[in-house]
C-alpha cells in the first residue's frame, strides 16, 4: 500500500517526524499537503531542505495530493501524509483518496478551539470533520510518537466536546 | 556584538545557559525561547522574532536550535530566510555556547558560524587511551 500513515500535524515536518516516526516505518517519500503551505514557497522551501535522507519530500495542495497518490507513482512508494488541520483529511477522503486510518498529531490552540490534551486543541469545524470521518468509517487515533495507543480517537472527543460532536 | 538566541525542545535552553553561566559568567545579549508542548508554530515565530529583536543590537543574530529540520530549527530558518545579518546552526552543544561566548566579542557574524561548527563537533571527544583502566595483568 502507498500511503502508509496519514498524520494532522500542525507543525508539519518536525523532530517527531524525522526522528520517531521516520525510525519507525521505512517512509521513502513524505507529502505535506495544505493549499495555504504549498502556496508559500518560503514554507515549500523549508519543507524540502529538512528532508532526512531517506526519503524526499513533496508539498502539494490538496488536489495534487489525491491525484498524485491514485497515480502510477505512488504504487512504488512508502508514503507518509502530513497535513495541517482535521479539514484537510476530509478533503483529502472527499477528494478521493482512500485511508483506513487518519491519526492526529500536535493540534495547537487556534482562535475558537477548545482543548483535549496539552497537545490536541481542537475547532468547531475540526470536530465536524472528524465526525464525517468517523461516519464514513474512518478510524481516528491520537499518536504523538509511533508508540502511542493506536485506541479509537473519536471517542474522546465526543466525550469531551459533546457539544460541537453533536 | 553579535546576538544569540538559544531555541530548544523543553527547557534545555535555559538549562544551557544557566550551564554557561555557571562558567564562563554572566552573558549579555543572549536570549531563550523553550517549545512547549502545546506550543503553535506561529506562536513559537513570534517568541523567536521578539528575542531575536531583543538581542539584536545591528551586529547580526545567531540562532542556535537543538534539532535539524525539528519545530526550533523550523521556526530560526523561517525568521532567518525573511531577515538580514541573522543565522541558524543546529545541534547546539555546551561547547560551542562556551566557544560562542568567548569569541563573540571580536568574531563577526560568519566568523561565529565557523566557530559554531568547529566547537560543536569538536567538542564531542572520548576517554583518552592514556585514561582508560589498565587491562588487567
Amino acid at each position: 500500500m502507498p500511503v502508509i500513515h496519514v498524520r494532522m500535524d500542525n507543525r508539519l515536518i518536525h523532530g517527531q517526524i524525522l526522528v520517531s516516526w521516520n525510525a519507525s516505518f521505512r517512509i521513502d517519500h513524505i507529502i505535506v499537503t495544505n493549499d495555504v503551505v504549498a502556496s508559500d514557497p518560503l514554507q515549500v522551501t523549508l519543507l524540502k531542505a529538512v528532508a532526512p535522507l531517506t526519503a524526499k519530500v513533496s508539498v502539494l495542495t490538496i488536489k495534487d495530493c489525491v491525484t498524485y497518490c491514485n497515480g502510477p507513482e505512488a504504487e512504488k512508494e512508502s508514503i507518509f501524509i502530513i497535513a495541517k488541520y482535521p479539514e484537510d483529511g476530509l478533503a483529502l477522503v472527499e477528494g478521493g483518496l482512500k485511508m483506513p486510518v487518519l491519526n492526529l498529531g500536535n493540534q495547537a490552540f487556534v482562535r475558537g478551539s477548545k482543548k483535549i490534551s496539552n497537545t490536541v486543541f481542537l475547532t468547531e469545524s475540526g470536530v465536524k470533520a472528524l465526525k464525517t470521518l468517523h461516519d464514513k468509517g474512518i478510524r481516528i487515533t491520537c499518536r504523538m510518537m509511533p508508540a502511542d495507543s493506536e485506541r479509537e480517537y473519536w471517542p474522546v472527543v465526543e466525550k469531551t466536546l459533546p457539544e460541537w460532536a453533536k | 556584538m553579535v546576538g544569540i538566541v538559544l531555541v530548544s525542545h523543553g527547557e534545555m535552553a535555559v538549562g544551557m545557559l544557566e550551564a554557561a553561566r555557571m562558567i564562563v559568567g554572566p552573558q549579555e545579549g543572549i536570549a531563550t525561547v523553550c517549545l512547549r508542548e502545546s506550543d503553535a508554530v506561529e506562536g513559537l515565530m513570534e517568541r523567536v522574532g521578539a528575542a531575536i529583536k531583543e538581542v539584536d543590537t545591528g551586529e547580526g543574530v545567531l540562532i542556535l536550535v537543538d534539532l535539524f529540520g525539528a519545530s526550533p530549527f523550523n521556526a530560526g530558518a523561517r525568521l532567518a530566510m525573511q531577515r538580514d545579518k541573522t543565522e541558524v546552526v543546529s545541534g547546539v552543544n555546551l561547547p560551542m555556547l562556551l566557544e560562542l561566548c568567548m569569541q563573540r566579542g571580536q568574531q563577526d557574524l560568519n566568523q561565529l558560524v565557523a566557530t559554531a561548527r568547529s566547537a560543536g563537533t569538536g567538542g564531542i571527544r572520548t576517554l583518552p587511551e592514556t585514561l582508560r583502566k589498565a587491562p588487567p595483568a
